[in-house]
């Protein structure tokens, strides 16, 4: 495997002294190459102004960014085998959906015509509509029908999501699974949607206020956290030197999301008569960008 | 782990002029804007102004050598020249985010939209061109009408330099265009205004300085001098400034959704 992107002490800061923003904050990652990644983050993050980065579309304040080996700002080398459509991308006025697909094969030397065609009527996008009254869901499966028909070698999804119904986001899923298998490349998957998309990601980038929280592969991740529920004294006493990323209760029950648990702890917990949960990687997510402050969908927080 | 090598995939690479050629296939993807629409603003306006001549004649029996008096000046086409200012900075401020999401660079974008722009000039260019080598032979539409060869504009040296003179006005309002887009793009309405405002203290300054240096003579004597074709050459000179000065504002913008 090689490296496909990589930042170094990656940061942005809008604006000057006490006022100033630091939308990415010292930022060190490396992207595998044929990966789909996700990049998950709260709104505000710092999720589109890192891509923003990898994309030379805005400059850092300090750090390093190689994309293919390169640096990308006005690099065309780098920047012709890239592809992102922004969540909130704006369209000329006088756009409508046919004007997108006639203008973006020039800019994908391996742009699928025909690809696009059937996507278009999978996603059952109307043609002849102006970009601007599109609905959010219409809006969503452009940029994911141009995203999957570039074939970029690098290709960004922003919020894929967003907006769409059941049917096209299974849609999404399927395609692209299908189509990555078929033509490998790097897709980075940006979503706040976390639950919507554990299942296609190898990898994951967690980015919370600017910093990355979590870099590690999805595999490592879903089996990094485990739920242990049980009587409130047991669970005490089970976790009492354990590391506790969680913990939440409601009368006489609690549960504890316990990092790292190996097999003879698991073995341990269940001779404690406590039960063991998997944690999704949404709620593992939950939990470490916002620590114990977050227990509200399991009830009063300890 | 090592840093893939860009060599080392084997897609085919676009060449420089391809990346700035699809800048211009994008800029029209939809001609409504850029080309229909002025075509026919134009095409109606020219016809409309021709019906008021035609109106004017039935009550004026007597159209003396000099054509119906009043029909040597008018704006009609006066309107395409500034249409071509807003179309310049709406398709830079509409078209840069979809390019670099594209992943287009900067300066692919600006060359392409220079060469965009540039066919467009030399397109209404010939358009206007046509028009008014066809009002010189019907000795104005018949009534001595002045549509596409008011004094300003008109040249007798040939349809050639007549279609110079139209192109670097085009040229010069467009490209102008592209300073005004470019400080948009970059600092939003705030450095618009700003832009505008530093703009008209630029012009209050120099006609000043015309008025307290007594210099007025000598614009209108150069003007004179350089004659329509000399004073359309002369106004390449801001136009290309502007678009300059664009090209290097644009360079370290980014795109704001």
């Amino acid at each position: 495997m090689s490296t496909i992107v990589r930042a170094t002490g990656l940061t942005k800061t809008y604006g000057i002294g006490g006022g100033a923003v630091h939308a990415v904050s010292d930022a060190s990652f490396a992207l595998e190459e044929n990966r789909i990644h996700g990049l998950l983050g709260r709104n505000g993050a710092g999720k589109t102004t890192l891509m923003q980065l990898l994309t030379g579309q805005e400059f850092a304040t300090r750090g390093t960014i190689e994309v293919f080996g390169e640096r990308p700002v006005e690099n065309a080398r780098v920047l012709d085998r890239v592809c992102f459509i922004k969540e909130s991308q704006r369209y000329p006025d006088d756009f409508r959906v046919r004007h997108v697909l006639r203008s973006a094969p020039g800019f994908f030397p391996e742009w699928d015509a025909d690809f696009a065609d059937e996507l278009v009527e999978r996603f059952r996008v109307p043609l002849g509509r102006r970009m601007k009254k599109l609905s959010r869901g219409q809006l969503s499966a452009v940029g994911v029908i141009v995203g999957l028909a570039s074939r970029a070698p690098l290709t960004f999804f922003d919020e894929p999501y967003l907006g769409l119904d059941a049917v096209a986001r299974q849609l999404f899923y399927d395609v692209l699974l299908a189509d990555y298998a078929e033509h490998p490349r790097t897709v980075i998957l940006s979503t706040h949607l976390i639950d919507e998309v554990s299942n296609l990601l190898e990898h994951v980038l967690v980015i919370d206020d600017g910093r990355i929280v979590i870099d590690a592969d999805a595999d490592d991740l879903r089996g990094a956290a485990i739920d242990v529920v049980g009587a409130r004294s047991a669970v005490d006493a089970f976790t009492a030197d354990r590391e506790v990323l969680h913990r939440a209760g409601l009368g006489g029950l609690a549960t504890a999301t316990v990092a790292n648990l190996d097999d003879a702890g698991r073995k341990a917990a269940r001779d404690a008569g406590l039960e063991l949960a998997p944690v999704s990687l949404q709620q593992l997510v939950i939990r470490t960008t916002v620590g114990a402050n977050a227990g509200h969908t399991n009830g009063e927080n300890e | 782990m090592t840093t893939t090598a860009l060599a080392a995939r084997p897609a085919p690479i676009p060449g420089p002029g391809a990346r700035v050629w699809r800048i211009v296939r994008l800029l029209t993807a939809n001609p409504w804007t850029t080309v229909w629409w002025p075509v026919l603003i134009l095409t109606a306006i020219f016809l409309m102004t021709l019906s008021i001549w035609g109106l004017i004649r039935l009550n004026v029996p007597d159209v003396g050598a000099e054509g119906l008096p009043g029909t040597q000046y008018n704006g009609g086409i006066s309107w395409i020249f500034v249409y071509m200012l807003v179309v310049a900075v709406q398709a830079i401020n509409l078209s840069f985010p979809l390019a670099l999401g594209y992943g287009s660079t900067r300066r692919a974008f600006l060359l392409g939209t220079g060469l965009t722009f540039t066919i467009l000039a030399a397109a209404y260019a010939l358009l206007l061109t046509v028009g008014s080598t066809l009002e010189e032979a019907t000795r104005g539409w018949g009534s001595g009408g002045a549509f596409f060869r008011p004094f300003y504009f008109a040249t007798d040296a040939g349809p050639l330099a007549q279609w110079w003179i139209y192109f670097c006005w085009l040229a010069f309002f467009l490209f102008t265009g592209v300073y005004f887009a470019a400080v948009f793009v970059r600092w939003r309405a705030v450095g618009l205004t700003l832009a505008l405002l530093l703009f008209a203290a630029v012009v209050i300054g120099a006609v000043a300085l015309l008025t307290f240096t007594g210099g007025w003579g000598l614009v209108g004597d150069a003007i004179g001098t350089l004659g329509t074709v000399g004073s359309a050459s002369v106004m390449l000179v801001p136009g290309l400034v502007a678009a300059a000065i664009g090209y290097g504002v644009l360079r370290r913008a980014t795109p704001r959704a």
